[in-house]
Parts: structure tokens; C-alpha cells; sequence
């Protein structure tokens, strides 16, 4: 009786199949979490997309919206010039080093509050210092590969 | 003798540089031990397994020591485990006492790490031997408890277990390895992504794009202001540091460095957890509680002991079981990977060399840890006047050296950082759970592993629940972790409603 009741549970695993066997179940798990959650929370749900959508459009909330999308905005260019400059100097690093002293600048000048010509000139200073000891160390020094 | 041969100036030099780099990062709010060991992780793939784990248990053990400075002179936690420092090292600061604060957390700081690395050494051997008779079934379920009490501990447990199985889904992505029995075939992704994605997402790039881009995505939308740290209290030289402090404190740091030692132990649960559970405690058995939360040194020492005993409670499953104890010792897990290492029971066995020198690193970096705030916790309190503007491009540039050099020089692991980043700073908006998420994808893999070839033996899905006494014992513990979390939701709910 006991192992009638048991083979309910047998299971074969087909290995042409078998790297989608456990995915599979994982993804079902996750769908049902997900309309569970939707179920239980359906209340603040809509008005929380709502909500964040004034916020990005910066209509309401305190959301710095230059900083952040300033933020995600020279980050990936940053990461597209690296890419595009590593042809040209591959594996030396300097793609690493030119992008980084731009990239350190344009970010530091984005977070100041207010300009003055000591803090302009700290953080140029840290722009060119910063990436270029950093290159030196890691490429030069210890031999790390670097875009 | 080899590992004296280890034992070289450049390892306790390493220890050195990474304690000292780790205080930094802890005193400075906002920056973490995890993004610490996140930024200069590069770094180790210059040297050897030893010079590289000697400086992340630096790293490590500075970066939770760190926060108490912020904590104490600016009434802000400089990393989540001192968040109860604040309760008594702000008013200490404000009558005059921050030196003598700093001091105090100092000292509970050492005693706390020192207990906890007797732990891992004695404890860590014995719980690897015991997991060393698992078999894959055990193993499935091991990690499954892992995920059960990570999502148990989070404010909400549906959204905690929904960001642990999630993470285990992203972790899938890629091919199921041969080398792992699988079949070679891809998942999870369209044909066009499989030239990037053949191996799925690297471990390090996506550790580092959510613990180190989020954060400073997480900043940089709150407007910060470049002179925020206005309100921070000098070190004055009012009531001065004297060991007699401590007079009466011998149960408060026993009792609060086994707390931080457990907790540490109990995966993803976190820094503050422990250190909240001590000062309550604290508060609950001491003699005289009165002046907790008004400046008394007791709240200091119960704080900074037990989030100093995280570190080697933290470890004690990362080395014996494989299994990460917090959100740290999930990049030590990739660190160790790069090296060749397989973090798990077998861990200790066949690397004693490597084991006796996490030992002594870990023992060093506290003595480190030690010297240096004691001696130099004057300039140390100046770090925390760093502007953003300086430190978080600086921060950026680092995880892409991190996030690049793993595979030996792939851009597309410079693009999961910054895809990742972004996922972390959403996830964070709507309400996800990065802890049980990053522990889910680090133990998905082998979550499949175990699970498939579980099932490829016995046939049946009963064997999970009929293989062994201890396979039944882990499910009682499963039950309990998700009744302990159901209890605790229904109490918070009442007690909110009666509040309100």
C-alpha cells in the first residue's frame, strides 16, 4: 500500500531534457510567489507604480534626478568608451586611464553643491591623481589586466 | 612546519593595509565591510591565496569596527551592526566623552572578534566532519534552510522568499555544465545572449554591481549634501578612557559576543539583528539599565562585541558548509573561487595550511584592528569628513577594475556590473530583499546539482523526506523558521494595530 501511495512521487529525468528540469521548476515557483504577492498587496501596487513614476518624472518626492540619471548616464558612457578605446591601446590599460580621468571629473563636478575655484581645482587634482596611481598599481605594479 | 612560511611581513603587512582601509570604509556612513572587500578585491588577484585572504580578512574585520566612529560623533551607524552604538555613543560625544566612547567600543570590539575566531577554530572542524557524511539529498536541504532562514528573518517573508528563489533563477542562467553532470545545453536566455551568457553571470561582477554601484545610486537620488557631516562632535577631551570601564562588563561581553557569534553563524541574517538582540538583552538582565540609551559605556560594549563576533560567526558556515553567513562573506566565497578554492565540508581537510592562516589573519586583524583605532582613533574620526564627490567616483572606477579583471579582461562583465547595479537600486524601490537574493544566487547552482542528482538516484521526490533522521531533522527546522517568521509578522501586525 505504502509504496503504491509513494510511487505517486517517482519522477525520470530525461537527459537531453535534464538543464531544463530544475529552471522549470524554479520559474513555476517563482510565478506563483509573484501572483501571490500581487494578490495580497493588489492595494499598493498600482498606486506604488504611480507613485514612482511622479518621482522619476520628478513631480513629486525628494528625488535628485540630475545626480542619478547624471549618475547611470556617464557611467555607461564611460563603460562604452572603455570598450571602444581598448582597441586602440589593448592591453596597456590606458583605454583604463584616459576614461577614468574623464569619467572621475565629469562625476566629481556632477555631486558639488557649489563651485569655487580650491574645490574646482581639489578635484581635478583627484581626477588626474586618483586614476593614474590606481592605473600604475594595478597595470604597471601588480599586472592585474585592465581595459 | 610550511605555513611559517607564510607567515611573512608582507602577510601581516596585508592584514595591516586592509584593517586600516576597512576602518576607513566603516567610518565613512554609507560605505560597508562588504563594499570594502568589494572595491579592493582587484587587488587580491595579484597575489596568492594567503596575501589575498590576509587582506580581505583585514578588510572584513576593519570595516565592521569602523562604523562605531560615525556612530559616536555623528549619531549615524557607519555601517548597518552599529546601529545600537548610536543609542549610547551619541550622548557620550555630546557631554564630552567621545574618545572615551570610541575606546570603550574599541576594546568590546577585540574581545568580541578574538571569542568569535576561538569559535571558528574550534567549532568550524566539527560541523565540516559532521557535513562531511551528507549526501546530496542532506546537501539540497541544507541550503534549502539557508534560504528559509534568510527569507524568515526579512520584514517580509513573501518578498524575502520570492528574492531568494529569484536570485536562484538568475543563477541558472547559462549552461548546465557538463563537469556538473548536466548535459552542456544553455537556459533561461535567447539564442543571441548565449555568446555572453554561455557561462551565465559571473559571481564577482554581480556582487559588486549590487553592493557597491547601488549604493551610490541609493545616494546619489537623495540630493546629498557635501557638508553633511556638520553635525559631527569633536573628540574632546572630557571624561578620559580608563579600563576600569569595563568593571562589571565581563557577563555584557561574553553574553554579547556569543550573540553576535550565533547570529553571525545563522545565514543572511545580518550585522544589526545580532547587535540589537545584545543591547536588548543587555538591557533585559543587567543590574542596573537605567541610563541605557543616555550615554551608559554597558550599551557600547554589548553593541560593539557582538558585531565585532559576527566576523568569525560568519565564517564558521562559509568555511564548513560552503554556505555564506552574510552579505561579506559572499564575495569571500568568490574570492576563494578565484583562487581554485571550493569553500565546504572538505574545505579544512585538505587545506589545513590555508585553514590555520584564516586563523592567525583573522586574530591578527583584530589585534590590528586593535592597535590601530586605540593609537590613532584622532586622525581615524577625520576620515568621516571625505566628500562624496571625491570618494564615490573613485568608488566606480575601482568595481570596474574589479568587475574586468575576474575573467581576465571580459567587457561584458564590466556591463553586468552596471546592469546589476541598477537591478540592486529597483530591487531596493520595490521592496526586494538583496540579502536572501545575492545567498540565492550563489547557492543556486549547486542547489540544482544536488537536487537533479537526488532525484536521478532515488527516482522519487518522497526520498527528500524519508532519506535520513537527519533529513527529517532539517525539515523540522525549515517548519521552524517559517512558523518563527509567521509568529513574528502576526505579532508586529498586532502590535501596529493596537498602536494605531
Amino acid at each position: 500500500m505504502e509504496s503504491h501511495w509513494l510511487s505517486l512521487f517517482d519522477v525520470s529525468i530525461d537527459f537531453g531534457q535534464s538543464n531544463l528540469f530544475f529552471p522549470r521548476i524554479v520559474t513555476w515557483i517563482l510565478v506563483v510567489l509573484l501572483g501571490v504577492i500581487l494578490l495580497t498587496r493588489y492595494r499598493h501596487v498600482v498606486p506604488g507604480i504611480k507613485n514612482a513614476g511622479r518621482v522619476l518624472a520628478g513631480r513629486s518626492g525628494e528625488f535628485d534626478r540630475k545626480r542619478f540619471f547624471g549618475t547611470i548616464v556617464l557611467t555607461t558612457i564611460y563603460f562604452y568608451m572603455m570598450g571602444e578605446l581598448s582597441d586602440v591601446f589593448p592591453n596597456t590599460g590606458y583605454s583604463f586611464l584616459i576614461c577614468s580621468i574623464v569619467f572621475v571629473l565629469a562625476l566629481s563636478l556632477l555631486y558639488i553643491d557649489h563651485f569655487s575655484r580650491r574645490l574646482l581645482l581639489i578635484v581635478v587634482l583627484n581626477a588626474l591623481i586618483a586614476p593614474t596611481l590606481a592605473w600604475y598599481v594595478l597595470a604597471q605594479l601588480f599586472r592585474i589586466t585592465l581595459p | 612546519m610550511d605555513i611559517l612560511s607564510h607567515l611573512t611581513p608582507m602577510f601581516f603587512g596585508l592584514i595591516a593595509a586592509g584593517t586600516l582601509v576597512g576602518i576607513i570604509f566603516g567610518a565613512i556612513p554609507g560605505m560597508t565591510a562588504t563594499m570594502a572587500v568589494a572595491v579592493c578585491l582587484p587587488l587580491t588577484y595579484a597575489f596568492g591565496l594567503e596575501n589575498g585572504v590576509a587582506l580581505l580578512l583585514g578588510l572584513y574585520v576593519g570595516g565592521i569596527s569602523g562604523g562605531m566612529v560615525p556612530a559616536v560623533l555623528l549619531n549615524i551607524p557607519g555601517t548597518p551592526s552599529s546601529i545600537t552604538t548610536t543609542f549610547d555613543g551619541y550622548p557620550m560625544a555630546q557631554r564630552g566623552e567621545g574618545e572615551r566612547a570610541l575606546k570603550t567600543g574599541i576594546v568590546a570590539s577585540i574581545f568580541g572578534g578574538l571569542f568569535s575566531a576561538a569559535v571558528l577554530f574550534f567549532f568550524a572542524p566539527i560541523l565540516a566532519d559532521f557535513a562531511i557524511k551528507f549526501s546530496n539529498v542532506e546537501k539540497f536541504l541544507i541550503i534549502l534552510l539557508a534560504l528559509t532562514v534568510i527569507a524568515s528573518l526579512c520584514s517580509n517573508l513573501l518578498m524575502g522568499i520570492f528574492s531568494g528563489v529569484l536570485g536562484v533563477w538568475l543563477s541558472l542562467i547559462g549552461t548546465y555544465s557538463i563537469m556538473d553532470g548536466g548535459n552542456g545545453e544553455t537556459r533561461l536566455m535567447f539564442d543571441w545572449m548565449e555568446y555572453y551568457l554561455i557561462d551565465g553571470f559571473s559571481l564577482l561582477p554581480v556582487l559588486i554591481g549590487i553592493f557597491g554601484l547601488t549604493t551610490v545610486l541609493l545616494d546619489a537620488e537623495k540630493s546629498f549634501k557635501n557638508d553633511s557631516n556638520q553635525g559631527r562632535i569633536s573628540l574632546k577631551n572630557g571624561k578620559k578612557f580608563s579600563f576600569t570601564v569595563f568593571k562589571g562588563q565581563f557577563i555584557n561581553l561574553v553574553r554579547s559576543s556569543s550573540i553576535g557569534t550565533f547570529v553571525g553563524m545563522l545565514p543572511g541574517v545580518g550585522g544589526s539583528a545580532a547587535s540589537v538582540l545584545a543591547y536588548s538583552q543587555e538591557k533585559n538582565f543587567s543590574r542596573d539599565s537605567s541610563q541605557m540609551g543616555k550615554g551608559a559605556p554597558q550599551g557600547i560594549v554589548s553593541s560593539e562585541a557582538s558585531n565585532n563576533a559576527l566576523t568569525g560567526g560568519a565564517l564558521v558556515p562559509l568555511l564548513s558548509l560552503g554556505i555564506p553567513g552574510d552579505s561579506t562573506t559572499a564575495i569571500l566565497i568568490g574570492a576563494f573561487t578565484l583562487q581554485g578554492i571550493q569553500v565546504g565540508p572538505l574545505f579544512i581537510g585538505n587545506n589545513m595550511d590555508t585553514w590555520y592562516l584564516i586563523i592567525i589573519g583573522l586574530l591578527a586583524a583584530n589585534l590590528l584592528m586593535f592597535a590601530i583605532m586605540y593609537l590613532a582613533i584622532k586622525p581615524i574620526a577625520k576620515v568621516i569628513e571625505v566628500p562624496k564627490y571625491i570618494l564615490y567616483p573613485l568608488i566606480i572606477m575601482m568595481c570596474v577594475v574589479g568587475a574586468y579583471a575576474i575573467n581576465y579582461g571580459i567587457m561584458f562583465d564590466v556591463w553586468t556590473l552596471l546592469l546589476f547595479g541598477i537591478f540592486g537600486w529597483v530591487a531596493h524601490k520595490i521592496g526586494l530583499e538583496t540579502v536572501p537574493l545575492i545567498i540565492g544566487f550563489i547557492l543556486g547552482k549547486s542547489a540544482e546539482i544536488y537536487f537533479v542528482k537526488s532525484l536521478e538516484s532515488y527516482g522519487n521526490f518522497s526520498i527528500f523526506f524519508t532519506k535520513s533522521p537527519i533529513a527529517m531533522m532539517l525539515w523540522v527546522l525549515i517548519a521552524m523558521s517559517l512558523a518563527f517568521a509567521i509568529y513574528v509578522n502576526i505579532r508586529n501586525r498586532r502590535h501596529a494595530s493596537m498602536q494605531s
